[in-house]
């Protein structure tokens, strides 16, 4: 038996319960559309209503799991789900997760609580600002040219990844239609399950390291994460049980908004163009950077680097929240504007050819 | 031609999936204080209850958008 930790669990306003079923469903929404991305805001908002730090976290992974099979399920009903890409990756990320607790709690242990928060901020603006400003390039590339429609190039690195022949570790990926080396997968697997444990947003490495690392195609690389998803969730979530530190109310109060917006934005994907999703992804992972690096200012003042005055923290803090805010809805926006954009143009189509959407 | 909308499992899943969240608000209390005990099989109890929810809720919600009409363009 592991010893219970000692948290205080709130007591639950009908406000409260609302604003969790929105932003459960927001990002549930962004999850089935781009395998991930759901969750940053969440545990912040936990928080910003009085739950326990660490019982935000652990009500918020055991949310995600759940969450992530639904959308998992639906989007391998699309074709889009590679379950041999995701477990394999899943395999690494499981070892990455544990890796990045143990940075984690030293960091902790060494810096106090504050040194711990700037940590985490540092490596949201980091890994954010270097892969979004990436992905977002791509997605800039692909506009540019105006063939929005075409399948996703392979990159420069995926080729020459794909070119390397190490015997006895090759795996051929049948859905991303990949065969490369296993050992490729082993460090985007640890990355990936790092961030998750750092950040709680282990696609935001997951995804772009499938399309341009491994050259897996964006709607296969967003729908395959979930299974990695899945997984670390699942593992993560019993860790937290063992300790008693999931307030089941919150998860289910989440998954109640979030199962809606996950089936909605899985079916979104088969309605837009391959290259939004990658539009929507450097979207929010830019934002979110920018909402972090605010935050920095107030860590190191906290670590008495820093003199600003407690007027100007609350504002860095208040900006900062409001900007994750803002990235969520500018991902839920972007999402449903392109559906619904896509719904009118295929309406005419369907007129003419009606066996079209069957097909 | 329009295909028959689900209009049985929307309600039947919406029963279960209202039922379970119904309970929830009824036993929080007693939910709680076994959700959140550390021995024995106990810790399984919100593992269990999350799939539970994502099969009942996750149905339901499928079902929802289908009767809607927002359904795949495409399936792969």
């Amino acid at each position: 038996m592991l010893e219970p930790v000692a948290v205080n669990f709130i007591d639950l306003t009908t406000a409260n319960v609302l604003s969790l079923f929105v932003i459960g469903f927001v990002g549930g929404l962004v999850s089935g559309f781009i395998g991930s991305g759901g969750a940053f805001v969440l545990t912040p908002a936990m928080m910003s209503m009085g739950v326990a730090g660490v019982v935000a976290v652990a009500s918020n992974m055991c949310h995600k799991f759940p969450k992530a099979l639904v959308g998992a399920y639906k989007r391998y009903r699309f074709g889009h789900v590679d379950i041999k890409l995701g477990l394999v990756m899943a395999a690494t990320a499981s070892v990455g997760v544990w890796v990045g607790a143990d940075i984690q709690q030293h960091v902790k242990f060494n810096y106090g609580e504050a040194g711990s928060n700037l940590y985490v901020s540092l490596s949201f603006v980091i890994v954010l600002a270097i892969v979004g400003s990436y992905v977002l390039r791509d997605a800039i590339r692909i506009y540019r040219t105006g063939d929005t429609h075409a399948e996703d190039r392979t990159s420069r690195l995926a080729a020459w990844v794909q070119s390397v022949e190490i015997p006895g570790t090759m795996i051929h990926f049948k859905t991303a239609n990949v065969r490369v080396s296993v050992l490729f997968t082993i460090p985007l697997g640890l990355a990936t399950g790092m961030l998750a444990a750092t950040i709680a947003v282990g696609g935001f490495i997951g995804v772009p390291g499938m399309m341009y690392v491994l050259g897996a195609p964006a709607l296969v690389a967003s729908a395959t994460e979930l299974v990695t998803a899945f997984v670390m969730g699942l593992g993560g979530s019993i860790k937290y049980a063992l300790h008693g530190l999931i307030d089941i109310r919150l998860t289910l109060i989440l998954l109640a908004g979030s199962l809606f917006g996950i089936q909605l934005g899985a079916i979104g994907t088969t309605f837009v163009k391959p290259y939004l999703i990658k539009v929507v992804m450097a979207a929010i992972m830019l934002i979110v950077a920018v909402s972090r690096a605010l935050m920095v200012p107030v860590y190191l003042t906290e670590l008495g680097k820093l003199g600003l005055a407690p007027d100007t923290l609350a504002v860095l803090k208040h900006a900062s929240f409001a900007l994750l805010v803002l990235a969520l809805c500018t991902g839920g926006i972007i999402i449903s504007g392109a559906m619904l954009h896509g719904h009118r143009r295929i309406k005419p189509t369907l007129k003419d050819q009606p066996q079209a959407a069957t097909e | 031609m329009a295909a028959r909308k689900p209009y049985l499992g929307l309600i039947v899943s919406g029963l279960i999936s209202g039922a379970l969240y119904l309970a929830l608000y009824l036993f929080h209390h007693e939910i709680m204080a076994a959700f959140t005990r550390t021995d024995g099989w106990y810790p399984a109890l919100p593992v269990i209850t999350a799939f539970a929810f994502s099969f009942t809720h996750g149905a339901f919600t499928g079902y929802f958008w289908e009767v809607l009409g927002i359904t795949a363009r495409h399936r792969g």
